[in-house]
């Protein structure tokens, strides 16, 4: 699962649950806060009723005021209404909006205590009910009780509960859309640096560029140091090798040169010096097989102009005498998917053979091709050409060192060891200036 | 020709300098890179044969330079390595050319001597000035087909006017090219040598292919025939 995705899944579920929590919560003192409203309301209206009524010792009766104090209480089905009960017994009065109606007669009632409950009809309607009980005295010291019961359907309570929960909801159902696009959008934002990683690690794998660059933001710049530090020790190790092998030839062919100065010094001994040249070649081959780079996995790019003019003018500069006219046909864009080292020595090879041979022209080509899955380098010469019979020992030197081929040195073989290591292959033509067209193709990916 | 020859082997400098001292050629050696810097910058040389991996300074920062304090030589870089990238460095430092190690005697004089005279704006190693024709790679010296014999010293003498052919060059210019730097310097010796040297190639005293101009040294005049 990705990071982002977890994220989103994670904060979403910790934002709905808050969201459901803060709604019930707010539900609940929303219901009791009405309920609370709902009994003052009632409350008030008995009030009104004891103001208006009136206790008539002659009768022994209560009277009411004939103009009622709510309105409500004399239209019918207002959903306002108010009964009178003598001694606990007795329905004494009832409001006209009663009229028609079942009233649930209240369930406790104590003296001049307050009562608030629940009552359902057994058709199902609902009241708030309140009831209060007051006591009148007569000049006897008799006592007379009534309770006062005042009604109010369910319903006005419902509507107000449901049009604050349909608010309520409404509005918590517009925020968590907001979090959830804030989030979202919070979650691009921070992540952003660990794609531009992705991205740049891809960079260097195709060798755009040569290290991470530095300005990550600190939670992730360790991740970034260590594998730039990877590819810097990647490429330490691998110029620390190369440097070994080197010496290694230095230690080497020192020696050969030695025992093949002293030969001139004892007079001509073609033996000896035919081994020497053997040996030579054996070492060139080996440790350049061992010290080329190959394919590496922090994909290293080299340009290929760039190298190709470096070696053109160091060998121009050699064969100043022989006047050749080299003509380098290659793209600026054109990139060699290895080390610098690789390419001067497949570059330098060929090319030093060409001006061996050359009388006076050299061409240098280098395209792409395949659907740019292939980089072909073609160097031609218009010298002598490598004789059909011969094509396959010219790469075959130094690898099978039983035996020399006059006029070709070890480059070519080396040139195809090298390719090799790239996947890529060498061809052996007769070019159209005359002389030898040596091709190497060598596979980008 | 003087050569200077820096190479940090023992056994391989001194095979060389038989190699070359033989050939006809002066040699001075050097066994580093600060003592081949110190030398080349403070002596003539005609060409240096310089090893990459030398002590003390490397081949390509000896030639580096030598190059930025304008001695513009020849040189001829030796390389074990083998590596092109070190070949391009060498050359690009300003060497004239390479050899790898292992090489063959007779490849490092010619290379040797082909460089002499490229520097010297010869192409061909068979230098011809009017009747007068010296080979540089047999040494050998004739005079209207006819071949003439000379001592060592008297070829030195005329191969290093002949490669300079047009230019004034002093008498202690001359003992410098063709004596060891420990050779007590007498200019009436080259007096001699230069005496002997034009009855040899003129001997009716007819062409005067040398010319003396007096307090400033000699100059070869026959003009060039390639």
């Amino acid at each position: 699962m990705s990071l982002s995705r977890r994220l989103l899944v994670a904060v979403s579920a910790v934002l709905f649950v808050f969201l459901g929590l803060t709604g019930l919560v707010l539900d609940r003192a929303f219901q009791s806060n009405a309920e609370q409203a709902q009994r003052d309301r009632l409350q008030s209206q008995i009030y009104a009723l004891l103001a208006t009524a009136d206790f008539i010792e002659i009768d022994q009766r209560l009277q009411l005021g004939d103009a009622l104090p709510e309105p409500r209480l004399g239209s019918p089905l207002s959903g306002l209404y108010a009964v009178i009960y003598k001694n606990n017994k007795v329905r004494v009065w009832k409001s006209p909006s009663s009229v028609g109606l079942s009233i649930p007669r209240y369930i406790q009632a104590k003296r001049a205590q307050w009562f608030f409950e629940r009552l359902a009809t057994k058709n199902g309607q609902q009241y708030f009910s309140l009831n209060f009980s007051v006591v009148w005295e007569d000049h006897f010291k008799k006592q007379f009780e009534y309770v006062f019961q005042v009604l109010e359907d369910y319903d006005v309570y419902n509507q107000q509960v449901s049009s604050f929960r349909h608010e309520l909801w409404g509005w918590l159902a517009a925020v968590a859309v907001i979090l959830l696009l804030a989030q979202g959008f919070i979650l691009r934002w921070s992540l952003k640096p660990l794609r531009k990683v992705a991205s740049d690690i891809e960079a260097v794998k195709a060798g755009t560029t040569d290290r991470l660059k530095e300005n990550y933001p600190e939670e992730i710049q360790g991740l970034t140091e260590g594998i730039n530090t990877f590819i810097d020790s990647e490429r330490a190790q691998r110029d620390r090798y190369r440097r070994t092998l080197a010496d290694l030839a230095h230690s080497l062919k020192t020696p050969l040169a030695v025992l093949k100065a002293g030969l001139h010094n004892q007079g001509q001994n073609n033996v000896m010096d035919d081994q020497i040249d053997r040996m030579r070649d054996i070492v060139d081959y080996q440790l350049q097989r061992a010290s080329s780079a190959g394919r590496t996995t922090m994909g290293v790019h080299t340009e290929l102009l760039p190298v190709i003019e470096r070696i053109v003018s160091s060998l121009r500069k050699v064969h100043a005498d022989k006047n050749i006219k080299c003509t380098v046909k290659v793209d600026s864009e054109l990139k060699f998917p290895g080390e610098q080292g690789d390419l001067m020595e497949l570059v330098g090879n060929l090319l030093e053979n060409a001006y061996k041979w050359a009388c006076q022209e050299i061409s240098v080509n280098a395209r792409l091709e395949n659907n740019n899955r292939l980089l072909q380098i073609t160097v031609e010469d218009d010298g002598a050409g490598i004789p059909d019979n011969r094509k396959q020992e010219v790469l075959l030197r130094g690898r099978r060192a039983d035996e020399t081929v006059a006029g070709h040195g070890i480059g070519l073989s080396i040139v195809q060891e090298i390719v090799s290591q790239y996947g890529g292959s060498i061809q052996l033509d007769d070019s159209p200036l005359g002389g030898a067209s040596i091709g190497l193709s060598i596979p980008l990916e | 020709m003087r050569i200077l020859l820096i190479e940090d082997e023992d056994l391989l400098r001194e095979q060389l300098v038989t190699v070359i001292t033989d050939a006809g050629f002066i040699v001075e050696t050097a066994s580093d890179g600060k003592q081949g810097l110190f030398q080349g910058e403070e002596y003539p040389f005609d060409l240096a044969v310089v090893d990459l991996g030398l002590p003390e300074l490397s081949g390509i920062e000896v030639i580096q330079g030598w190059r930025s304090k304008g001695k513009d030589f020849p040189v001829l870089i030796l390389t074990a390595r083998g590596q092109w990238q070190e070949k391009v460095e060498g050359l690009e430092a300003g060497a004239d050319d390479y050899m790898v190690k292992p090489f063959s005697q007779e490849e490092l004089l010619a290379r040797i001597r082909a460089l002499l005279r490229r520097a010297a704006g010869w192409t061909q190693s068979q230098l011809q000035c009017g009747d007068i024709e010296l080979d540089i790679t047999s040494q050998a010296v004739s005079l209207a087909g006819k071949s003439v014999e000379m001592t060592a010293f008297e070829y030195r003498i005329l191969e290093y006017l002949m490669l300079n052919s047009g230019k004034v060059i002093s008498k202690t210019e001359l003992t410098e090219h063709i004596y060891h730097q420990d050779f007590d310097r007498d200019s009436n010796v080259i007096e001699v040598l230069v005496g002997r040297l034009r009855k040899k190639i003129d001997p009716g005293n007819e062409i005067k292919p040398i010319e003396t101009l007096r307090g400033r040294g000699y100059r070869f005049i026959l003009p060039r025939a390639v």
